[in-house]
Order: C-alpha cells, then structure tokens, then sequence
C-alpha cells in the first residue's frame, strides 16, 4: 500500500508489482474480457488488497480486427463500409472521418446541402450514442438505480427513434454506408425533418426523466462523485477528447474550435464541467444530449438546397487514384476527436490509413485513476468513459 | 472434428429425471405427459448468454430492450455462462478471444445451444482472410442456427430463436431434425471481401487456392478496372502550418516538404517535441507509423530508397483556434527512436501500438509490449511485408 491513495502525486502505471508492499496480501482479479460491465471484450488485471484496487493493468486486442490492414487493400470507395464497424455506436461519424480525409487530399469541395446533412446526421449520432451510455452506465451502478435495467429501457425506447430515422435514410439500422468521397449517397426522403422533430419533441420532454433518475437520484451522485478524478494536465498529455477532457474542465471541441462540416456557420454550445469525476463526465454527456436535440431542432429547417454530391453520378468508379500525399483530418464524435491519418501513394489504394480512435485513448486513463478505489468504483469508472472497443482495437 | 461430435450432445441429451421415471413400475404411462412438460419447459426457457463482441452485441442490446423484448419469449439475457442454455455470439470473433469463447461454453451446462448472429460469427465476413479474425464461430464451437446479417436486425435474432426453440422442442420429442449445414462448406462457398487477387497469389495456402480458383483468378486489373476518374487531378498542395510550428521549424532548420510531414533528424526529435510542448501543442494526438519497402518513398517510388520506416506525429492546441503540427521521423527499421513518453503520457500507448503492430522500435519506453496482439506473436502485421493472412494457425 505504498504507492495507492496518494492524490498528490500521480500514479506510476509502470511500477512493479514487486515494488508494493509486501505484507499486503494482494489479489488478482481478472476481469473481462468477457464480463458484462467491460462494454465489449476488454480485460483488466486488477490488483486487490481486501477491495481497494492498487494497480490496474488493461489489456486491449481482443476484437483487433485488422482494419487498417485490411484498407490497405481495398480501393478508396470500398472503404466506407469496412470503417462504419469501428465505432459501431455511431457509424456515420466514422464514414465521415475517412471520407473527410481522401476529400482533403483530392482537394474536392462538399457541396453545402451535402456538409449540412453530414452536420444533421452526426449531431442524431451523438444523440444515438449517448443514449446507448446512458443505459449502460446506468446498469453499470447496478441495482442502486431501481432495478438496473430501468434507465437502460427508457433510452433505448428512444434511441430506437433515431434508428428508425436513419433506417428511412439509408435503409439500415446501422452500418448506414450513406457517405462517399465529395458528398452523400442517400438524400433526405420527403417529410423527414418534420419527423425528426416529432421524434426531438419526445425525446426532448424525456430527457428531464433522465436527470431525475440519474443526476437527481442521491446514489447515483454518491457513486459517481469524486470517482475516477482525471487531473486537467494528464487528460491532455493522454490525448483525451470529448466529454472526457470537457469533464475536466478543459474548453475544447472540434466542432467551434477546427470547425468541420457545416460548424462554422452554425455551433453547439460547449459544454463543460469542472471536476474530471464520473459525475462530471455524466454531466458533459447529458448537457450535450439536450444540446443537439436543441441544435438539430433548430438547424433542420435551414439545410440549404442543392446538390447531395456535386452533381457527379452517385456510383463512384472503382479506382479513385488519390495522388502521393499524407494529410490528417480530425472530427468530434460522441467520444471525442476521431482521425484519419492518411497516406497515399498515388494508387487506388491508401498506402497506409491508421485511424486515431478515441476510446483507445480514454482507456489509456484506466491505470492512473483506478487505484484508490473499489472494485465498484472501476466498473462506474470504466462506464464513465464509454469505450467501443471495435473503434479502440479496430 | 472428433471434437465436435463429443461437444454436439443436443440428440443424445435425456434428463435425469426421465431416466429415474422409467425404472419405476406403470409410471412408464405417465412418461409421454412428462415428456411433454419437459419438453414444454425446456423450449420456452433459453436464457441467453450474450458473447457479445461487437456490432451485433448492439442489436442484441436492442432486442432485450423495450421495443422488441425477449423477455416475452422466456428468453433471459445472463451475464454468466452458469446460469445459460444458449450462446448468442454476437460479432467477430479474433484468434486472441476464441480459446476464451471456448473456455466460456465449456463452462455452460448441458443441455446448451450455440446462435451464431451476423456475418462476422458465421464465417468472418470481410475479414475472413485477415490475419487476426477466426473465419467463423463454427470452427471452435458447434453451432445449431445461423442467421445472417451486418448486422442482423433484432427481429431477425426474434426469429433466430423461434427456429431454436423448434429444434430443440424436436428434439426433446425425439424427432427428426434437419441436420446441421456443413461448416466447411460454409467456408468454402462464401464469398469474401477482399477478393483474392494475383499478387496476393504467393501464399502457399490451401484454402486461399481454393478460394481464387473459384473466384476465377480475378487480377487486379479486373478488380480495379481502370475508368477514366471524373476528377480533375487536384493542384499540388501547399502545406499550410500555423505561424509558430513553422517559426519552430524555421528555427531549428527543419526543411518542409510538399509530400508530407516535415522530417526531423531523430537525434532532434525528442527536442523538436519538447519546444513544441512549451508552445502549447499539449495534446498528443496521434502516433503513425509507415513502413516503407526498398525502392518506395513518399512519392511512391523512389530509386534508390532503401528499407525504412516513418513515423509521423501529431499534435494539437486545445481551445478556440485549435492549431496541429505534424512531422516525421525517418529511421531504418531497427533504429531506435527517442520515446515521448517522459513528455506526454499518452504515447505510452501510442508507441506500443505502433511497436506491436509496424515494428517500430522506441528507446526509453518505460514497457515496449504488445497492444494488440497476443505477446508470442510472431512479426509485425502492418509490415508492407506481412502476408495478409499469415500467422493465424489453426484457423488457416
């Protein structure tokens, strides 16, 4: 118990097991990869003295699905659909990243109809995702919340709105495929805009539902305040984005600061907490929730008309040649900054395309803040950040 | 395959209590009413154990949530293998976790079934011929229904389960039921994306000859066909960096390239990220590296390039106004590369990544390991090198 709950210093990852003391008797729990509070296929050894974790060591890889490797083969219009599974919570948000990237380096403008969409489908993203966490990380906390499964039943119910939305797009629940180099492939069916905000409206007036069940609720605040505190300075030497380091009260998003699609005619609100707890990251996720419904309520009239992409066939031929070149393009996502780092040599294939995900990113904070608590405390933790592992092993 | 049919116990399977029922004198007359029950109770209670791995975890989230709700059908979701009759996997499943999915279903209690849901727990979809994705559920544990899907909508798992719940009711009554598709067959027979082209030809691999046989020996020239590209070829571009990396740059010497990143000597490296930490680029972004073969280069050929490696980094302000500074470090493919762990911690990450998976070599990381992959394994995925598919035995 040397190196534990020490606030003030921080927390060395890479210390030997052997450097504790050895008259704690400790225990290894091995946690995941398959356990239902790990979202997905993610392994923790945790290092226990009676139920105070004392140093945590995440392993990833288990859904390492060669992603990159696999871009490497495969012709840039192929693309699209293989990214749509890294980040399966919010698949758009990943077409667009890509797609943004090999735009960049053919220097092709968007037409404007076609980035305002691209603005709409990713602010009904970010709904979606954080919809799916608040049901999760709600089960996280367990039965404290009535039951466990409730908050997860009510926002699936409108979570399955937005899915119905999208189905009407693209003809899919997810894995939308709806994005192609210089614009989209599906353009908005007729009345659409007026059903979204039938479907805002509704979820709109639940929303409050929620913060009484969650913010409001006195356990949930006992469980999640001054849990899993991230100093300002390490979230940003970690490379944490998005409700992660807005939670530490850091003012930054890609979407006012290096605006992309349409922000810099329109921007969100920030939202930012002090306190870098799980409270605090509760806080960002639901502010952002009723921040786009607010926003895509507002902005869905003003989609300008006009061509979805650039009045070229919608059916891309195969082999794009995108001339030697390297460029980075970085997107906000409902997790944070998602980039595309790409290379291209000049052939119908990228020569070498790494995607920068967020959730790796956010996991990498695991082992500087799990120690000092519980084993409760990691899974509320682990919950606070919201990884997809599909996006962090890719 | 002897394996499988030990593990394949659903036609043999009698429950301890019919077999202590017969022995009895003139129960055996009652037996038909029990059987009946039993069968009624075993059909309408698979509890699902969810092996959710990806995608298709999400829509079976979905279908126990409100709208569909499984719970009606008797299907309970379990978080423990103990507690479940069914096996639902759900999403790709990689070389790393199929000995775990193995482990997990030795752990459930007969009698048990297996659901393979989507593509990706089927036969691997798209990436069957990748060098870390199992090609399909099926070649670990038995599967009884398959339903296809990428993934498969909650009422196509609904729909799943019924077709289970007739199998096993079947079953229990002693009926005949339609056997099991053949897995290998599955295998072979399913297309794949991507397709095998001549210059992935030089694996000495039964089944990616079989595939490009059938496939026709597609070249890369049909698979690639060369259309005229309706862009125009986009002017060269002009690296646009923000007033103080390119004062930093122009300070240290640095010279800056059209093709890319500006290339730093990796003796200046560590320095080059420390003045630009003092600058503000906080944020460590991203970590890329490149593995370049004898004879290409940034411009993709280059004569008389020799084997080298690229990483590139990436670096952001945060706030309004958010600014990026890239650059390069070009180094031979064992030369170490000053670690950036002391300045940012999250390259700790970053590096063993690209480490693990380009073979990129850091000095003074605190603990190169493996990321991604199992710590055995042998060579560097990403390597322009590596076979596509290499290395994952006993899968292929």
């Amino acid at each position: 118990m040397l190196q534990t709950l020490s606030v003030e210093r921080r927390v060395d990852p890479h210390l030997s097991i052997d450097k504790y003391d050895p008259e704690a008797e400790l225990l290894l729990l091995h946690m995941g990869p398959q356990h239902p509070a790990t979202h997905g296929v993610f392994r923790m050894d945790l290092y226990l003295d009676g139920e105070i974790v004392v140093k945590a060591v995440p392993y990833v890889g288990y859904l390492h699905r060669a992603v990159e490797k696999l871009c490497e083969k495969l012709t840039y219009s192929q693309i699209t659909p293989i990214v749509d599974k890294n980040d399966y919570v919010a698949p758009m948000t990943n077409e667009q990243a890509v797609n943004m990237a090999f735009e960049k380096l053919l220097a092709i403008e968007v037409p404007r109809r076609a980035r305002w969409i691209r603005m709409i489908f990713a602010e009904l993203q970010r709904i979606a995702s954080h919809l799916l966490w608040l049901g999760t990380f709600t089960m996280d906390l367990g039965g404290a919340l009535g039951g466990g499964t409730t908050v997860f039943m009510h926002s699936f119910r409108e979570r399955e709105m937005i899915m119905d939305l999208f189905e009407e797009v693209s003809g899919c629940r997810f894995h939308y495929n709806t994005h192609t180099i210089g614009g989209n492939r599906h353009d908005l069916p007729a009345g659409w805009a007026g059903r979204v905000k039938e479907a805002l409206a509704v979820i709109e007036a639940r929303i409050s539902e929620y913060e009484g069940m969650s913010l409001e609720n006195r356990i949930f605040v006992k469980r999640t305040k001054g849990v899993g505190v991230i100093e300002p300075g390490l979230a940003l030497e970690l490379g944490l984005t998005g409700p992660m380091l807005r939670a530490c009260g850091i003012d930054h998003d890609l979407r006012r600061d290096a605006p992309f699609h349409a922000y810099d005619e329109v921007a969100p609100r920030v939202i930012v907490a002090e306190g870098g707890d799980c409270l605090a990251r509760a806080r960002v996720r639901l502010g952002e929730l009723k921040e786009s419904v607010r926003f895509v309520r507002e902005t869905i009239d003003s989609i300008p008309e006009g061509s979805i992409n650039g009045g070229r066939p919608i059916k891309l031929p195969n082999s794009i040649k995108i001339p030697p070149g390297q460029t980075y393009v970085g997107i906000e996502t409902p997790r944070g900054e998602l980039g595309t780092y790409l290379i291209a040599d000049g052939s119908a294939n990228p020569y070498r395309l790494k995607i920068r995900p967020p959730s790796l990113h956010a996991l990498s904070a695991l082992p500087y803040v799990l120690p000092g608590g519980t084993v409760s405390d990691a899974l509320a933790i682990l919950g606070s950040v919201d990884p997809i592992m599909g996006e962090a092993d890719r | 395959m002897s394996e499988r049919a030990n593990l394949d116990t659903g036609a043999s399977w009698t429950h301890p209590l019919y077999a202590t029922l017969e022995k009895l004198p003139g129960v055996s007359l009652g037996l038909a009413s029990v059987d009946d029950l039993l069968a009624w109770g075993l059909t309408n209670s698979l509890w699902v154990f969810p092996m959710a791995t990806s995608c298709c975890g999400i829509e079976l989230m979905a279908a126990a949530a409100s709208r569909i709700d499984l719970d009606r059908m008797g299907t309970i979701v379990r978080g423990t293998p103990r507690q479940c009759d069914v096996m639902v996997v759900a999403g790709t499943i990689t070389v790393k976790m199929a000995p775990r999915v193995l482990k997990l279903w030795e752990q459930m209690p007969e009698p048990k079934w297996c659901i393979a849901m989507g593509s990706c727990a089927i036969s691997g979809d798209f990436y069957r011929n990748l060098y870390s994705v199992i090609p399909g559920i099926d070649t670990v544990i038995p599967v009884d229904v398959y339903i296809p899907g990428c993934p498969p909508n909650p009422e196509a798992l609904m729909h799943g389960l019924l077709r289970l719940q007739e199998k096993v009711h079947a079953r229990r009554r002693g009926e005949k039921v339609d056997r099991d598709p053949n897995p290998d067959l599955i295998r072979v027979t399913q297309p794949a994306i991507p397709r095998v082209c001549e210059r992935d030809l030089g694996r000495n691999d039964e089944l990616s000859k079989l595939q490009a046989d059938q496939a026709g020996r597609v070249t890369e020239e049909q698979m690639c066909p060369a259309v005229d590209v309706p862009f125009e070829p986009p002017p060269p571009a002009t690296p646009v960096f923000a007033p103080d990396f390119e004062g930093l740059l122009r300070e240290l010497g640095v010279a800056v390239a059209a093709d890319g990143p500006p290339l730093v000597p990796v003796e200046r490296h560590f320095e080059f990220a420390r003045r630009l930490k003092e600058l503000g680029y906080r944020q460590l972004v991203s970590i890329v590296a490149t593995h370049w073969l004898a004879g290409t280069g940034r411009a993709g050929k280059e004569e008389g390039a020799s084997e080298h490696l690229e990483v590139a980094y990436v670096l952001r302000t945060v706030g309004p106004g958010s600014r990026l500074a890239t650059w390069a470090v070009r180094v031979a493919p064992d030369q170490p590369i000053p670690s950036l762990v002391p300045l940012y911690a999250g390259a700790d990450w970053q590096e063993r990544e690209q480490f693990d998976l380009v073979g990129a070599r850091f000095a003074g990381h605190p603990d190169l390991r493996r990321l991604m992959m199992a710590e055995n394994y042998p060579g560097h995925p990403l390597r322009r090198d590596f076979p596509i598919d290499a290395h994952c035995a006993p899968w292929r």
